[in-house]
């Protein structure tokens, strides 16, 4: 196998190739030369504080951000410059946004169809197929406003889902659900995974990472580990991954006194 | 329908449903201009029919008697007499008085005798500082004289050529000698109603989205930024065009003012005009990101302009160089020569290429300005 086979092999596989990654506002560096990968099919949890960067990373990988250093690639392409090709194939569901709160459910899903240019017909079987997996029992036109959070949230990764993206971006997208909740919404992540997507995900509950292929722990724009929930545990002789976080957070303030 | 069209169309269709799940919005874009328009028309009517006008009478003959009932009778002016000059006088520096009428000695023997060469009888002093309440006072008098003297020459069969109003009454502008007295608050309503009204409108549609995080999400999808500055323009353009046609509607019917240019160019005019309102509300938009900012923005950028810069309040040409050159930076200044050469005359086509270049290119920066910000390029 030749270098340039191996490399080709390797970006088949992987399907986010992060390279020493900064993204600066001003003076200040959100994310700090980060380098990390995500294979095609994985589950990668990205966990961290509040402002550790976790949200300014999910943003440059949407090309939504332009970084000031470093490579950021998807399916083998630099995002900065084939934006336009990669857009279709991500779905974004962002921490703050969940739907139009004065819109319908109906009218948010033919909204989020049409933005990727969908037939309406496809759209609404596409829909109703997302719908019946999250046992959706709202009806199709009441008003996102009037749904309880956790639903509301629901809906919302069904609407970054309509579009069948084969890379999924869902940023904290359990912050503040119920724990009821916030099992379905796994077990939903963990289906689509299933079916051969990739989900990037950020959060901050340690258990939920126990679900992740690979986990990224994220402090002050740097990723201070990044293995799997096992290989963390082993190597910080740690009984759970919340005591990996201390550990590997009292490592990095060690560090920083030196 | 082109990829493109199709996603303005998308972005307008959703833009239209939060206007009208809005009620507080549409009711703002829809009544206020109205409430505006018939305000300011109104006030300035009730205002300028009870002028204060304090009145010296050194005549007291029955004929400076009729004289002054007369003109009361007329019904712009509140007449108050002075005793003597002096009293006359220091109501006019208290500022209690609008101007005083001085009716000379032999106001009524020359009349009786027909003799209309001689000084005029009785004098107008007004006051200027506010120069709008005097040229209204003086075109009140003017408009109550031409009825007097149709009486007094029929009374006393002078000779009717001679007998114009300067000739009974002579004005002079005090504080203020270059009064510009040109009747313009009402054609320049919609310059100043829209060149606020569209800025506010559109400044909060682009922030609104980024505060509740779509705008995040519109960027993530392959929807481009040209579509969704005019999928956003749209709906508040067909708002704004609506709010000018009814104050135009109303200028003409409610309050008589004249319209003797072009129709079709005025709407043209109109339609540029509210783009570039439109679009700059989207700058401040894109850039602050923030409703609260976005608004305050768009009032400093809205209110001084408009009220200022126009020319609306002061005449652009008074101004020092530098203003006047600076002006010319709004738009508001130029739709608002526009739009009174459009109301007042039927000016040319080539009398208004300036000011129509002015408002084309403000219009097309600000459309370009605000596809540039949003562009992906989007660092908080």
């Amino acid at each position: 196998m030749t270098a340039a086979e191996a490399a080709a092999a390797q970006a088949n596989e992987n399907i986010i190739e992060v390279k020493d990654l900064t993204v600066s506002f001003g003076d200040f560096k959100a994310v700090d030369g980060i380098s990390f990968d995500v294979k095609k099919g994985e589950i990668f949890g990205f966990l961290g504080a509040n402002g550790a960067g976790k949200t300014t990373t999910i943003r440059t990988l949407c090309g939504i951000l332009n970084p000031a250093r470093g490579s950021v690639r998807v399916d083998g392409r630099d995002v900065s410059s084939s934006t336009a090709v990669l857009k279709p194939l991500i779905g974004y569901m962002s921490q703050k946004f969940t739907l139009y709160r004065d819109l319908s459910i109906a009218e948010n899903m033919a909204f989020a169809g049409s933005l990727y240019d969908m037939p309406p017909a496809r759209a609404k079987a596409r829909a109703a197929e997302l719908f019946d997996f999250i046992k959706l029992r709202a009806p199709q036109d009441t008003v996102a406003g009037d749904l309880p959070g956790g639903v509301r949230q629901m809906v919302a990764l069904c609407a970054a889902l309509l579009h069948d993206p084969v890379l999924i971006f869902l940023d904290e997208p359990t912050a503040g659900a119920a724990p009821r909740t916030r099992e379905d919404f796994w077990a939903l992540i963990r289906a689509l995974a299933a079916r051969g997507k990739t989900i990037f995900v950020t959060t901050h509950y340690m258990d939920e990472a126990q679900y992740c292929a690979h986990i990224a722990l994220m402090d002050r724009g740097r990723i201070i580990a990044l293995a799997s929930p096992r290989e963390l545990k082993k190597t910080y002789n740690a009984q759970n991954l919340d005591e990996v976080f201390i550990k590997a957070l009292g490592a990095r303030g060690a560090e920083d006194e030196r | 329908m082109s990829v493109f069209l199709r996603r303005v169309r998308l972005i307008a269709l959703k833009e239209y449903k939060h206007i009208l799940r809005d009620p507080f919005t549409l009711a703002v874009a829809l009544l206020l201009p109205l409430l505006f328009v018939l305000f300011f028309g109104f006030i300035i009517d009730l205002d300028y029919k009870h002028i204060p006008l304090v009145v010296r009478d050194n005549d007291q003959s029955p004929l400076s008697r009729r004289f002054l009932r007369q003109l009361s009778a007329a019904g712009y002016f509140d007449l108050a007499p002075a005793h003597g000059m002096l009293a006359a006088q220091a109501a006019l520096r208290r500022n209690d008085t609008a101007g005083v009428l001085v009716i000379k000695k032999d106001f009524g023997k020359n009349i009786m005798k027909g003799d209309f060469t001689a000084p005029a009888r009785a004098q107008l002093l007004l006051d200027g500082s506010d120069n709008t309440k005097a040229a209204m006072a003086q075109a009140y008098m003017t408009g109550a004289l031409l009825k007097i003297n149709a009486d007094f020459t029929r009374l006393y069969h002078a000779d009717a050529a001679a007998a114009n109003p300067d000739a009974l009454v002579r004005t002079r502008f005090l504080f203020n000698p270059e009064l510009n007295s040109r009747w313009f608050i009402v054609p320049a309503l919609n310059t100043v109603i829209i060149g606020f009204l569209a800025i506010v409108l559109t400044a909060l549609t682009v922030a609104r989205e980024w505060e509740n995080g779509s705008m995040e999400l519109l960027l993530s999808t392959p929807v481009r930024a040209a579509e969704i500055v005019l999928g956003k323009l749209i709906p508040y353009f067909t708002l704004t065009l609506f709010d000018v046609l009814a104050v135009f509607v109303l200028s003409l019917y409610v309050f008589g003012i004249p319209f003797l240019g072009s129709f079709v160019l005025f709407t043209f005019a109109c339609c540029v005009y509210i783009t570039g309102a439109l679009a700059l509300g989207l700058v401040i938009s894109v850039i602050t990101r923030n409703q609260q900012a976005a608004i305050q923005f768009a009032f400093a950028a809205g209110l001084l302009p408009s009220f200022i810069f126009s020319g609306f309040i002061f005449p652009v040409e008074n101004m020092p160089l530098f203003f006047r050159i600076f002006t010319g930076l709004f738009p508001q200044r130029w739709f608002l020569s526009l739009s009174r050469s459009m109301f007042l005359s039927e000016a040319s086509f080539a009398a208004l290429a300036g000011p129509m270049a002015g408002i084309i290119i403000f219009a097309g920066v600000m459309v370009f300005a605000a596809v540039k910000k949003l562009k992906t390029d989007v660092e908080p």
